[in-house]
């Protein structure tokens, strides 16, 4: 949910490329405290863990059995593939259920209940060959009409369901036989493997039988864990399934416990009561953990950017320069080191560092007071008597809206508030609860706030329809652009990636050259691991995902 | 007395009409669309169509005094509708689930509050002035300044972290009550005693302890016998009120100790516009709350038979 403001869909792909930087220089410091975590040879294939243990002799072979406790911050409001909530419920749905193909914790296409798949040359027509002698929980063999069924029921307006917007473009699906999958496409969506490719398969003569509302609470996928339990607001409880197809996974039980307070998380994990968190823990108890032996702590930058939405439809903040002015104003490096720990990297563009479309040679904005005031008095902005410029009547004044209760960012909006005075703007602060922000900036009347949103389609997909084109239904920043617009259409009617590439350049020098919104950081995500499980991914590039990967490990 | 329950439910009746009126109506003014929040965040595209399915897929297409009626209508046959975010779960098995959870909390920490507040207030009344007495008062207003959830973290730090004996969070065993039972004892504790004392004090300077005593009576007897009988009739004013929120007032220690109790999904529910699960709890609520003012009047003349019900 966003109400601490991140991508959820598809799991959410995190990487950057100072990662990769660190990854490649031996003894950075990720790679310090990385370096108890996980055998050299650890799993990062869908290898069945028994045969992969050979080949990391250091930490021993994985032994079977044993719970472990995972911590998440909400409840699980439901199980269902179209439950598109927080991370807590996609890694419970992960488990129990396979996709086709997904982008694993290191960017790269995995193949689950594919076998291979094959993309037509026109781009409209993808066809899967699927494994065999996969099973469900229920017993049943798993089939092509599992996979049609489940994409043409959550595609279907008439079933209402949330996620339907990934199945974009999808006109037919076919199946010409029971292990190959045919899907025809209307038009031409480059965002294909990372959306519906990606969504998980469900039983489906068993949900045609008992519909939507009671699969929610009784799922059967393909997946290394069934469900056993499911108390919402208290706990999600999934077995082993004896019969999965990439072998039995290692550890008996695995329990998510709802514990809505972060002090209460880390408490847990120190008494061992926990294993692992699913939401991360306060920045500063998660860096400490990363100090101790005791825990393993995996990181990876986000997708979304912490930034300040701004209503570029207001008078005193539709002139591209002021924007620019407050850019300039703002001390992002000391944001980053002072007010979050040093867990996140400076943003210069809407598409993460890491990402194959990123643009390492953007217009960059360096903390200077001296550049920001030039460009505001150019703009003709005038300061008044108390020191706020004003233009025309209008004074250079707007208010903020931040999430209520949100202890983590308010700071960064009060320090934004002080040092913007220092180039004569002034930022009101109100708060309000997050359903009301969303609301009044995607219609328009509010003026800004801050959290953290994808201005991006993850590390993997550059798309960035629903928040900066003019229609998009997160236009938080009122941002009309003709030629963002064209660009982000066209963008998506090409399939290959090195033509595709030159539409997100000029994206992102629009982006950075017009601040519809003030960026400031890409955060790190920080999940804190409990050193006695074993087999845990070396440096990842995504967070998140790398829970789906829990068949692998193993407690030592 | 038939006239007067007679007369008393009827009003009832009307303020929970009332209630469940201005519930929807507030619910509705509130700023935010459930769909979006039921969107979540990151939805590649979601075309108006879409949107519109969605909608219809919940009712919420209908226009206000349809979903009212509709809902009212459902509430009179036991059926509270769907939750929105818990898509699809009846919004009565919600209920159902989480209230045993905060009535045991409040149930417990009640008895414990009354076991050690009663003797603690009888006592200081009657060592009026004097060491005891203070103790009580200062144990009394720590306890009511105490804050929840910096007495919850303590006790966590103090009996979880340090000591080892107790589970941080959940109701898994026995002992996962142990720690919430204690805070909510002591906050409601300070005020039983304070009653206690004082309704105590009251009833020693009364003719009739003093008569008593002069009949040769032992002092035990004419406190306990005479003076305590009287004295309690406050007190059950006080649990009376207590009775009416004993699905509620526990928000801030089920979050602590990660508890599934009506608190939390109450909270929960409003940051999540889940305007079926909030509008039913607010009439159980207030059905509740009515009960417990009726039943607590009825006890009063059983108890003081110097009361009587007028009307």
């Amino acid at each position: 949910m966003n109400t601490e403001g991140r991508s959820t869909t598809s799991g959410g792909r995190r990487l950057t490329r100072r990662d990769f930087l660190r990854a490649t220089a031996v003894g950075g410091s990720a790679a310090v405290f990385l370096a108890a975590c996980a055998p050299a040879g650890a799993p990062t294939g869908g290898a069945a863990p028994t045969t992969a243990a050979g080949e990391a002799p250091v930490a021993g072979a994985p032994k079977q059995g044993g719970t472990m406790v995972w911590l998440g911050h909400q409840e699980v409001a439901g199980l269902s593939p179209d439950d598109a909530g927080p991370d807590v419920q996609a890694v419970m749905i992960n488990n129990i259920h396979n996709p086709l193909v997904y982008y694993n914790e290191f960017n790269e296409l995995e193949l689950v209940l594919a076998d291979s798949y094959e993309i037509a040359e026109d781009g409209l027509t993808y066809t899967f060959k699927l494994k065999e002698g996969v099973k469900f929980h229920d017993g049943s063999d798993f089939t092509s009409a599992d996979v049609k069924y489940t994409w043409d029921y959550y595609r279907n307006p008439d079933n209402g369901a949330v996620r339907a917007g990934l199945f974009t473009g999808v006109s037919e699906i076919e199946t010409p036989d029971d292990l190959t999958v045919v899907v025809k496409m209307a038009t031409i969506n480059a965002a294909s493997l990372a959306n519906w490719a990606s969504f998980p398969i469900v039983q489906s003569t068993y949900h045609a039988e008992v519909g939507e509302s009671t699969y929610r609470t009784a799922p059967i996928g393909t997946g290394a864990y069934k469900l056993k339990e499911w108390r919402a607001a208290e706990f999600t409880e999934l077995e082993a399934f004896e019969d999965h197809f990439r072998g039995r996974p290692n550890i008996d039980i695995i329990r998510l416990e709802v514990v809505p307070e972060p002090s209460v998380r880390t408490i847990a994990l120190q008494t061992g009561d926990a294993d692992a968190t699913v939401w991360p823990l306060l920045v500063e108890d998660s860096l400490s953990f990363a100090q101790d032996p005791n825990y393993v702590v995996l990181k990876a930058l986000g997708n979304s950017i912490k930034h300040f939405p701004l209503n570029n439809s207001l008078p005193q903040l539709s002139d591209k320069r002021v924007r620019q002015a407050m850019m300039y104003g703002l001390d992002r490096e000391r944001i980053v080191a002072d007010l979050w720990q040093g867990a996140a990297s400076v943003a210069h563009s809407n598409i993460p560092p890491s990402s194959f479309y990123y643009d390492p040679n953007l217009k960059q904005y360096p903390y200077d007071v001296e550049q920001a005031k030039a460009l505001l008095d150019e703009a003709g902005w005038v300061p008044g008597s108390d020191g706020v410029r004003a233009k025309d009547g209008v004074r250079l004044s707007f208010t903020m809206t931040t999430i209520t209760g949100d202890q983590a960012r308010r700071p960064i909006a009060e320090f934004a508030q002080q040092q913007l005075k220092e180039i004569g703007v002034e930022i009101q602060l109100a708060e309000a609860p997050v359903a009301s922000i969303l609301e009044g900036l995607r219609n328009g009347t509010l003026e800004s706030s801050i959290f953290n949103w994808t201005y991006n389609n993850g590390a993997i997909e550059p798309d960035p329809f629903s928040t900066l084109h003019s229609t998009g239904g997160n236009n938080f920043n009122q941002f009309k652009n003709a030629e963002m617009d064209r660009l982000i259409e066209e963008g998506l009617q090409v399939v290959d990636p090195e033509e595709r590439r030159k539409y997100y350049d000029q994206i992102q020098a629009i982006f950075v050259e017009e601040v519809p919104c003030l960026y400031l950081q890409y955060d790190e995500w920080l999940n804190v691991f409990s050193a006695r499980v074993k087999g845990l991914p070396v440096d990842p590039k995504a967070s998140t995902v790398w829970f789906y990967r829990a068949h692998e490990w193993w407690l030592d | 007395m038939a006239r007067y329950i007679t007369v008393r439910l009827f009003h009832g009746a009307i303020v929970i009409i009332l209630i469940s009126l201005l519930t929807f109506i507030v619910l509705r003014l509130m700023p935010g669309d459930p769909v979006f929040l039921l969107l979540g965040e990151g939805q590649v595209r979601i075309s108006e169509e879409q949107i519109q399915a969605i909608r219809t897929r919940w009712g919420l297409d209908k226009s206000y005094p349809e979903q009212y009626l509709i809902w009212a209508g459902n509430m009179f046959t036991g059926n509270f509708g769907e939750s929105i975010i818990r898509t699809g779960v009846p919004v009565r098995d919600m209920i159902l689930e989480a209230a045993p959870v905060t009535l045991q909390l409040n149930v417990y920490s009640m008895l414990l509050a009354l076991a050690l507040s009663v003797p603690l207030g009888i006592w200081a009344a009657v060592k009026r002035n004097t060491a005891v007495d203070y103790a009580s008062s200062v144990i009394s207003v720590v306890g009511i300044a105490t804050p929840n959830f910096w007495l919850s973290l303590m006790l966590i730090i103090l009996f979880s972290l340090m000591l080892g004996w107790l589970p941080p969070f959940g109701l898994r065993s026995w002992q996962g009550f142990i720690m919430p039972v204690i805070v909510l004892a002591i906050e409601q504790m300070a005020v039983f005693t304070r009653v206690m004392r004082s309704s105590t004090i009251e009833a020693l300077k009364q003719d009739y302890v003093r008569t008593a005593t002069a009949k040769g009576l032992s002092r035990n007897a004419v406190i306990l016998g005479h003076a305590v009988r009287n004295s309690l009739l406050p007190l059950v004013t006080v649990i009376g009120f207590n009775i009416a929120f004993l699905l509620s007032g526990t928000i801030v220690v089920e979050t602590i100790f990660a508890l599934p109790g009506i608190g939390r999904l109450f909270t929960d529910s409003i940051f999540r516009l889940d305007y079926q699960v909030v509008q039913s709890l607010v009439v159980v609520l207030a059905v509740l709350v009515v009960a417990a003012n009726l039943l607590t009047d009825l006890v009063y003349a059983v108890i003081d038979p110097r009361i009587r019900i007028s009307r």
